[in-house]
C-alpha cells in the first residue's frame, strides 16, 4: 500500500532549470527543437531576457502544427519560437502543495507545468513522473 | 513586431525617414560613379525631377563594382576617389548618399562619408561584411542574395543586430530562376518586413538577365514599370532604381539601368501607388488573413 504524501511542495520535486529546455524569446524553431532533443523532455520554455516565461513549445502542440503548416520547412525553422509556442500557459508556484499540482494536471490532460515564482519568473518545470513518484514514495 | 523607422542623413543634408505609414523614398543614381562631372550632372537631374515628383532621395553610386562578369569590364573609380565625389555630392546637393563595399576593409571609410552603407546581394550572408556594416554606424541597405529564400534574410539580419547595429532596410532585386534569369517573388516583401524593418523593391537590378550576354549581364527594362508598380502595392517604403541620361555609355549596367528620361513618369506612378495603399490601410486596416483558419 502506498501512503499519499500531502506535505510535499512543488519545489521539493521540480526540475531545476540546468535539465529544462528553457530558451530566449528570439530563438528560432529549429534550436527549439534541437533543445528540447537534448534535454530529452516534450516541452521547451520560453522566457524574456528577465526570465519571465513567455510561452511554451510542446511535443503535441508540434505534432498539429506540423499538419497545418502551409510553408516550407526552411521557413518554418527560421520562425522565433515564440511566434508558435502558446502564450499565457498554465503554471504553477513552488510553494503549492505536489497533490494539487498533480490534480490539476491530471484534469488538464498535461505532463508538464511550468514553476513560475510572484513575478513570473522561471524557477523550474514540475514533469509528471517525478511528481506521481514523490507522491508514492518511491526513490530514484 | 514593432515596426521600424530608419533615418538616413546626418550633417546638413536632408534628413530622409524609411518605413511603416512613412512616404515613399527613392534610392537611386547611376550605378558605377563615372566622372565627378557626370555624378554632378545625375545629382541635379535627379534631384530636379524628385523635387517635381514630390519624393524624397538618396543619391546612389558605388565607387568599386567588384561583381562584374569580365575582367575587362569598367571596376571603379577607386574607394578614395569615389568617396570624394560622394562627399562633394553631398555638400553641393543636400542630399543623402550610399554606396555599396566589397570588401568589409573599406567600411569604416565608406561610412565615415555615407549617410547610408550598402551590401551588395552576393555578399548578403558574409558575416565579416555584415559585421563591418554595422560598425559604421549607418543605415544599412541589405539587399536579399539572389539565391537567399527571404526568410532566411532573418539570419544576416540577427549578424547585424548581434554587431550592434539595428537600422537595417531589406531589398529584393530578384531570385534566381534557373540560370541567368531572375523572378520577383512579391512575397518576400510581407516575409521579410515580419522582421520588423522597413523593405525596399530594387527594380533595375530585378530586370537583370545575369551574365546572359557571356561576359556581361542583359537586362529586360520594358518590364520595370509592371514590377514597380506591383512592389510599392505590396507595400515596400523604398523604391530603388538605377537611372542614367546614356544608358548604351554608362560604364556599369548598361542593359539595365533606366534611362533619365523615364524616370519621372515611374516615380509619380510609384508614389500614386504608394499613396493608395496608404489610403487602403486607414480604409481596410492591416492585412489579417491567417495561413490556417
Amino acid at each position: 500500500m502506498f501512503t499519499q504524501k500531502n506535505n510535499i511542495l512543488v519545489r521539493d520535486v521540480m526540475m531545476s532549470l540546468d535539465r529544462v529546455p528553457v530558451i530566449g524569446e528570439s530563438v528560432i524553431f529549429k534550436e527549439a527543437l534541437e533543445e528540447m532533443g537534448r534535454k530529452r523532455l516534450g516541452i521547451a520554455c520560453v522566457v524574456s531576457e528577465q526570465k519571465r516565461l513567455k510561452g511554451i513549445l510542446t511535443d503535441g502542440d508540434i505534432r498539429r502544427m506540423l499538419l497545418r503548416v502551409q510553408k516550407p520547412f526552411s521557413a518554418f525553422f527560421v520562425d522565433d519560437a515564440l511566434d508558435h509556442a502558446i502564450q499565457s500557459p498554465l503554471t504553477i508556484e513552488p510553494a503549492h502543495t505536489l497533490v494539487h499540482a498533480v490534480r490539476l494536471m491530471d484534469e488538464k490532460h498535461i505532463w508538464d507545468l511550468p514553476v513560475v515564482d510572484g513575478a513570473g519568473v522561471l524557477v523550474g518545470l514540475l514533469h509528471l513522473h517525478p511528481a506521481v513518484e514523490a507522491l508514492l514514495g518511491i526513490e530514484d | 513586431m514593432v515596426k521600424k523607422i530608419l533615418e538616413v542623413g546626418y550633417g546638413s543634408v536632408e534628413k530622409v525617414q524609411i518605413g511603416d505609414r512613412l512616404p515613399l523614398v527613392f534610392i537611386g543614381g547611376p550605378c558605377a560613379i563615372e566622372t565627378r562631372g557626370h555624378a554632378f550632372k545625375m545629382a541635379d537631374e535627379i534631384g530636379k525631377i524628385c523635387r517635381r515628383v514630390g519624393i524624397s532621395w538618396i543619391y546612389k553610386s558605388c565607387f568599386d563594382k567588384d561583381c562584374r562578369s569580365s575582367p575587362d569590364s569598367f571596376h571603379g573609380i577607386g574607394m578614395h576617389e569615389g568617396l570624394r565625389v560622394l562627399s562633394d555630392v553631398r555638400d553641393e546637393f543636400g542630399v543623402p548618399v550610399v554606396s555599396d563595399f566589397s570588401d568589409p576593409a573599406w567600411g569604416k571609410a565608406t561610412g565615415e562619408v555615407c549617410d547610408m552603407v550598402q551590401v551588395p546581394a552576393y555578399l548578403c550572408r558574409q558575416t565579416s561584411m555584415l559585421r563591418a556594416a554595422a560598425q559604421t554606424g549607418r543605415p544599412i541597405h541589405l539587399k536579399k542574395g539572389q539565391f537567399m529564400s527571404p526568410w532566411n534574410m532573418k539570419n544576416s539580419v540577427r549578424k547585424i543586430e548581434a554587431a550592434g547595429n539595428h537600422q537595417v532596410l531589406l531589398a529584393d532585386r530578384g531570385t534566381f530562376f534557373g540560370y541567368n534569369m531572375l523572378v520577383n517573388d512579391m512575397t518576400c516583401f510581407p516575409i521579410m518586413a515580419a522582421t520588423g524593418y522597413p523593405v525596399c523593391f530594387d527594380a533595375t537590378h530585378s530586370i537583370q538577365l545575369p551574365t546572359s550576354m557571356g561576359n556581361i549581364s542583359g537586362g529586360q527594362r520594358q518590364f520595370i514599370p509592371h514590377l514597380v508598380r506591383a512592389a510599392v502595392a505590396c507595400g515596400v517604403n523604398a523604391l530603388f532604381m538605377e537611372a542614367h541620361d546614356d544608358p548604351d555609355n554608362a560604364l556599369s549596367d548598361a542593359n539595365t539601368v533606366l534611362n533619365l528620361r523615364y524616370l519621372e513618369n515611374i516615380l509619380g506612378q510609384a508614389k500614386i501607388v504608394h499613396e493608395m495603399r496608404l489610403e487602403l490601410l486607414d480604409k481596410f486596416g492591416e492585412d489579417n488573413v491567417h495561413p490556417e483558419k
